[in-house]
């Protein structure tokens, strides 16, 4: 794990949090700084858990998080924390009968935003950050879901947040909005800090500073995109017929296998991607779980 | 498109210690709003304006020309019902706004805590809590200026309606803290309404448990003094105000308020629940039972008189200042008059029958003292014919029980009497019958018994009624006596007064037909 370039703005230590038998997060640590912070696992590897924890939505068990030096583990602590927060769940919810305008509206009244003037141009300044500027009068029934998407991205970022958790945002987008979303993601980044969730491993390799994959509960990797990637260097190939050995291998475009895993002698290594730095460490934190070594 | 790149307003954040309070006031601005855009909540408050409107404006046939304040007071209570109901579905389904569309995952992590997002809730039902007080006080005010206003209006009577306002609006964000489910809290709220309205029928209606309501109508159709009400609207308005503050503190309660100040104050108004409900449950005091029945047998002991010409003119203190408006009655009737009933002394008396209480129609029985008419509360549009009829009906008869007994040409000149200086003589017949007919037998209405018309007097009176009066008075005035003789048949005082009758009613007078 390389240092931040920053001070850290969020810390996590030993968070640990059981559902049953099931550890959902397991000893997890992690630091955060200024800019976008990049959420990689599988399904079922606890980052939604883990945003939840962060986002105050769920005590965890064991451990402690500050947030831009606030401890939610006292009352007024959580209260803070939340006044930092701009939390996109996983599949956020609306009202549908709102406008885009009121309900970004009422999500900055829940964020104590009492001056109704300042609280207008807020509003209105985070509906135009979305291009949502046009139609803020309109019945969030009658917008699209990549509109009600950045409504829920703008009901985010109202009041300026310090801290912002966005849980697969870019989930169900068109090519196009998620092109958007990360344009968008990537200027909310300046300055503040970001935990990005996301099965997309181009998000994070177009917008993150940084990058935690996690895998069963726990943190399998810190570090920047570049080190996740050279995890991979020398363990990508190509070949004509699919490698037997290959850890994982498909068919390009081109007609060549890319394989990856450890490569035969006198393999044709190709330059690896941050993708199979990812499929790499996961596959080790697999090995590693059914006593197999890689 | 726009992007953050560009040049752009610099946001705004929240106070870093932001006043609590002024983001609860915030968002319970920003429900009522939305409260006010639903459509139930819509269109009962403009009903309510349009039916209270009309109620003031349109008048029932001249009656309401003529309120009686204790009466009016609780006249504002039941309308308010209706936007009530509709504020209580609609602030639960707000309440529940988060769970119906999912969004408490992202919205519960916001600062606002739960607790403090209720009581905007219940908050958001002020204004509209506001506006029914507006409209009661329109209406009341409307009633009280009239000059012809009698009677003393009550504040807690008044504050009834509002406070049901506020009642429907706290109950419905507690039942949505309660049962998070808008069916289940549909079904907890009709079945709650059931049993209670089965307990109370199968407990044969007991004051107390008829008391628990917030609109407790009791309202019998002749005015009572407001001192024989016995209505304990203080108490009463103490008790609604203590469950509103309580069903609040509840409400914040469940939703995790627990600060020591919201269950100070939820003990507090449950006292005050408990102490109003105590109080409005004690039954008549016996003071009151014996003012009633004071008021009712011996009423000259309650009133002041007054004389007006050759009569006099006795009413309860509230209704002192009418007695002018009797007397025009009693002139106009005794104009027609011939004979001694022309310049006899009249004593007209108001009387009640508040022995039974207030929500009961009971009759004043007719008076047996000769030359005393009884005149009730009401005044204005039928009641002044009606008197006019109890005039008549002593000045031809004597007293009020023989006049009930008349079977002759007597119950013509009664007629005659009451409606012969009338504006609208055809018109007042009408209203005066229970059928509303001008033909025919009929009842006709009168303080206390009702007469009875046979066809063969409704044909004489209705022929009289249309003649011009000059020519009617005279025969009247010169037959006096005859026609208003217990041995006179109205065929013969049709005679009398030329009034052709058809062949099937040249009978003798069959009463009871």
């Amino acid at each position: 794990m390389t240092d931040l370039p920053t001070p850290p703005t969020v810390s996590a230590a030993g968070l640990t949090l059981h559902y049953g038998s099931t550890a959902a997060l397991d000893d997890v640590s992690l630091r955060l700084g200024a800019g976008v912070t990049g959420l990689l696992g599988p399904n079922g590897a606890g980052k939604t858990t883990l945003l939840r924890v962060m986002a105050t939505a769920v005590p965890a068990d064991r451990g402690a998080f500050t947030v831009l030096g606030h401890d939610p583990s006292t009352t007024a602590g959580r209260q803070n924390v939340r006044r930092a927060l701009g939390y996109l769940p996983q599949t956020p919810g609306f009202h549908p009968d709102f406008t885009a305008f009121a309900f970004v509206d009422y999500v900055a009244i829940l964020k104590e935003m009492t001056d109704r003037a300042a609280r207008h141009r807020e509003v209105r300044r985070v509906l135009d950050a979305v291009d949502l500027g046009d139609v803020r009068g309109k019945r969030i029934r009658r917008l699209s879901g990549g509109m009600r998407q950045r409504v829920a991205l703008a009901a985010a970022l109202v009041g300026d947040p310090g801290f912002l958790v966005l849980d697969e945002p870019t989930v169900g987008l068109d090519p196009e909005q998620r092109m958007r979303f990360r344009e968008l993601i990537a200027t909310a980044g300046e300055g503040r800090t970001v935990l990005l969730s996301t099965h997309q491993t181009e998000d994070v390799a177009m917008l993150c500073h940084r990058v935690i994959v996690m895998a069963a509960g726990r943190v399998r990797f810190e570090g920047t995109p570049a080190e996740l990637t050279a995890r991979a260097e020398g363990r990508v190939w190509s070949s004509t017929e699919r490698d037997p050995g290959a850890r994982a291998g498909w068919r390009t475009g081109t007609g060549a296998f890319r394989n990856v895993g450890d490569p035969p002698e006198g393999a044709t290594l190709v330059e690896p991607t941050l993708e199979d730095g990812y499929l790499l460490t996961l596959d080790a934190t697999s090995a590693a779980a059914s006593g197999v070594t890689s | 498109m726009s992007t953050l790149t560009e040049a752009r307003p610099m946001p705004v954040v929240a106070e870093a210690d932001p006043r609590r309070w002024t983001a609860v006031i915030a968002l319970a601005r920003f429900e009522a709003r939305e409260l006010l855009l639903q459509i139930p909540v819509f269109a009962m408050c403009l009903f309510y304006v349009g039916y209270s409107g009309w109620q003031l404006f349109s008048g029932r046939e001249g009656m309401d020309d003529y309120p009686v304040l204790q009466d009016v007071d609780r006249a504002t209570q039941t309308l308010p019902m209706l936007p009530a109901v509709a504020v209580l579905i609609c602030v639960n389904l707000a309440v529940l706004r988060s769970r119906r569309y999912h969004t408490d995952g992202q919205l519960d992590v916001l600062p606002m805590e739960p607790w403090r997002r209720t009581l905007a809730h219940a908050l958001s039902v002020v204004p509209f809590a506001m506006f029914t007080a507006l409209v009661v006080a329109l209406r009341f005010g409307w009633a009280a200026l009239g000059q012809d206003a009698v009677g003393h209006g009550s504040v807690a009577e008044l504050a009834v309606g509002p406070l049901t306002v506020l009642l429907a609006g706290v109950a419905g964000v507690l039942i949505a803290r309660l049962i998070p489910s808008v069916p289940l809290a549909g079904l907890a709220v009709a079945g709650g309404y059931v049993l209670l309205t089965v307990a109370e029928s199968s407990a044969g209606d007991p004051r107390w448990m008829r008391w628990l309501w917030p609109v407790v109508s009791e309202n019998g159709s002749v005015p009572l003094p407001s001192d024989l009400l016995g209505r304990p609207a203080a108490w009463h308005a103490l008790y609604l105000a203590g469950l509103v503050t309580l069903v609040l503190c509840l409400a914040v309660l469940v939703s995790g308020g627990r600060a020591l100040l919201v269950k100070a104050v939820a003990f507090g108004a449950a006292a005050l629940t408990l102490t109003g409900a105590v109080a409005q449950s004690a039954g008549d005091s016996s003071a009151l039972v014996a003012a009633r029945v004071r008021a009712s047998a011996t009423p000259e002991k309650d009133q002041t008189c007054v004389r007006h010409g050759r009569s006099t003119y006795c009413a309860f203190p509230e209704w002192a200042g009418r007695t002018a408006d009797w007397a025009e009655t009693v002139r106009r009737a005794q104009s027609l008059a011939g004979g001694a009933a022309g310049g006899a002394r009249l004593t007209v008396r108001q009387r009640v029958e508040a022995r039974y209480g207030l929500g009961t129609d009971a009759a004043i029985d007719p008076s047996r003292t000769p030359g005393e008419v009884t005149v009730d509360t009401r005044w204005g549009g039928n009641r002044v014919s009606e008197f006019a009829v109890g005039v008549a009906s002593v000045l031809v008869a004597g007293d009020e029980r023989t006049a009930g007994e008349m079977c002759d040409a007597r119950t013509v000149m009664v007629m005659w009497l009451a409606l012969g200086n009338d504006p609208d003589p055809m018109g007042s017949l009408s209203e005066l019958r229970l059928d509303d007919s001008v033909s025919g037998s009929a009842i006709v209405r009168s303080p206390t018994d009702p007469l009875a018309m046979t066809a063969q007097q409704t044909t004489v009176v209705r022929e009289l009624l249309q003649r011009p009066r000059y020519s009617v008075i005279p025969k009247v005035k010169a037959n006096w006596t005859e026609l208003t003789s217990p041995k006179t048949s109205t065929a013969r005082a049709a005679k009398l007064l030329d009034v052709p009758l058809p062949e099937g009613e040249k009978g003798e007078d069959e009463c009871g037909v």
